[in-house]
């Protein structure tokens, strides 16, 4: 039983959280896409004039900064909803203490997912208006990268619900943020092209959802070429990790 | 005249993997009247809060029922909830947010507008002697404070059912007292209140009617002084209080638990 009332009522309550403690809330969302920007694309940049993919060549900076677009949808999504969840559900009891009201748990959980897929979006399109302002993307598709920003956020944010769910404690979550998230980091194309991979761990990649939706963004603000098996990896992705997650908690809350 | 809680053969049972199945609630019914306090007696692990977490919805039955004027809390949770306060025995106050923030933000997800929360919320950090912490961030509130508050956010949205789950476990007797007052002035206004308890003394006070709870089962529901009557008597009970020392005292419920269960009430054995 999900009411949008409902979600909005919680998505609000969040936004006030993150309102009320707004220098840290600005420091913790912009600060660090900001430094992988300036360590990579400037710093790394220098050394790294070009990048040739499929005949097409464009500058280290633009190509790592649109892979930054993704590393900060990915990094503030899941950590915010595998870190913020678990403590909200397991020390705060804030899940508990709404679902007892008019507001449903399932309400509780979407919200919980939007708000983490939203504060990551915030981040993305602050690495996007800065590439955009710099003239490293095209503006327009900057600007139509956004929902995929969201919808990208959705997955890697149901991804953190589900480790919140399934962790019995909160260090239990480096589990799969090392063994899952770092590796997507560094092997699915945010710093190097794909391409420069073996075959094998090209594939293995290909099946992570980072992969994709760096590809997509690349597509959107630099005009590289669409990989179109990029859809459906993101699709079946999001529709196998929303109601898993939105289960898991589920169970993990009520008896 | 539709009854603000009725409960029906409620019964819950835990199915973990990997473990035998545990049936915590044995199939307990009772109805709560308007203006009247009921009261759960039974030690820890008696089935009290998973009773209680049923009733209000937030676990699923195994079977039997539970409405909130007739509202069925499983089949429209939205609607019977708008009617309830619960105040859980964790303590589950939003740490994110300032006291009075909290007891507003709480009424919002009632659908009570900001301004009239806050006019409520004023007038009930007043009542709980808790106005001079209103911008204080939970944090920095005491363990009696804290309960106290929990409380309070239960009646922001002026509920006509009460839900209170061992609202004054560990707490100093002026704290206990407070929160009694509170209750008997809620009871007065018309609200029908649900309360859990393992306290004898607090049950006695408080509750028109009392169930003894034992291993899931209502072993008997009545009026404290009823119980008394019909399982102990009137004589006075003799006892040993220390070695050599004896005393004489009026029977209370924890002889009629004693009694019915062979246990007692602290802890069970």
């Amino acid at each position: 039983m999900t009411g949008w009332w409902g979600v909005r009522c919680v998505w609000l309550r969040y936004f006030d959280v993150y309102r009320k403690s707004f220098i840290y809330s600005i420091v913790t969302t912009f600060v660090e896409p900001l430094l992988y920007l300036v360590a990579f694309g400037f710093g790394l940049g220098g050394l790294v004039k070009t990048v040739q993919i499929n005949g097409a060549s464009v500058s280290y900076r633009q190509f790592v900064f649109a892979g930054i677009v993704a590393q900060t949808i990915l990094f503030q999504s899941f950590f915010e909803a595998a870190y913020g969840a678990f403590i909200r559900m397991y020390y705060q009891r804030v899940f508990q203490a709404i679902a007892t009201t008019p507001i449903t748990l399932s309400e509780v959980l979407w919200a919980e997912v939007i708000w983490d897929a939203s504060k990551a979006t915030f981040a993305a399109m602050a690495v996007l208006l800065i590439g955009t302002a710099m003239g490293d993307f095209h503006p327009v598709g900057a600007l139509i990268a956004l929902p995929l920003c969201f919808v990208s956020a959705f997955v890697f944010a149901s991804l953190g619900v589900l480790v919140a769910a399934r962790s019995r404690t909160i260090e239990e979550i480096s589990y799969p943020q090392y063994l899952l998230i770092f590796p997507m980091f560094l092997f699915c194309g945010i710093f190097f092209p794909m391409e420069s991979l073996p075959p094998a761990l090209q594939w293995a990649a290909w099946v992570l959802p980072l992969t994709s939706v760096v590809s997509l963004i690349r597509t959107l603000t630099l005009g590289f070429p669409l990989r179109l098996q990029a859809f459906p990896i993101l699709a079946v992705w999001l529709a196998v990790l929303v109601p898993w997650c939105r289960r898991a908690m589920s169970r993990r809350l009520i008896k | 005249m539709t009854s603000p809680l009725s409960v029906l053969d409620l019964a819950k049972q835990y199915n973990t993997p990997g473990r035998d199945p545990v049936l915590a609630v044995r199939g307990i019914s009772f109805e709560i009247h308007e203006g009247e306090c009921f009261g759960l007696l039974g030690p820890n692990g008696a089935g009290k809060s998973t009773s209680m977490n049923c009733i209000s919805g937030f676990y699923p039955a195994t079977s039997g029922s539970s409405k909130i004027f007739d509202i069925d809390v499983y089949a429209h949770p939205k609607q019977a909830r708008m009617k309830l306060g619960v105040c859980a025995q964790e303590d589950t106050l939003d740490t994110d947010f300032s006291v009075m923030d909290q007891m507003v933000r709480y009424g919002t997800y009632f659908r009570v507008p900001v301004e009239e929360g806050r006019r409520r919320s004023a007038a009930l950090l007043e009542r709980f002697g808790l106005n001079d912490k209103k911008d204080d961030l939970v944090e920095r509130l005491s363990g009696g404070m804290r309960r106290r508050l929990q409380v309070a956010r239960a009646l922001v949205s002026d509920p006509k059912v009460l839900i209170l789950d061992e609202p004054t476990t560990g707490l100093d007797p002026e704290v206990r007292r407070i929160l009694w007052d509170v209750i008997a002035e809620e009871r007065v206004k018309g609200a029908a209140i649900l309360l859990s308890t393992h306290y004898m003394e607090e049950a006695h006070r408080l509750c028109d009617r009392v169930a003894i709870l034992h291993q899931g089962k209502i072993l008997d529901c009545a009026p404290p002084s009823d119980l008394i009557a019909q399982h102990i008597g009137a004589a006075e009970i003799e006892e040993e209080i220390r070695a050599g020392v004896r005393w004489k005292r009026p029977p209370n419920l924890e002889d009629v638990y004693l009694k019915l269960t062979g246990s007692h009430l602290e802890n069970g054995k």
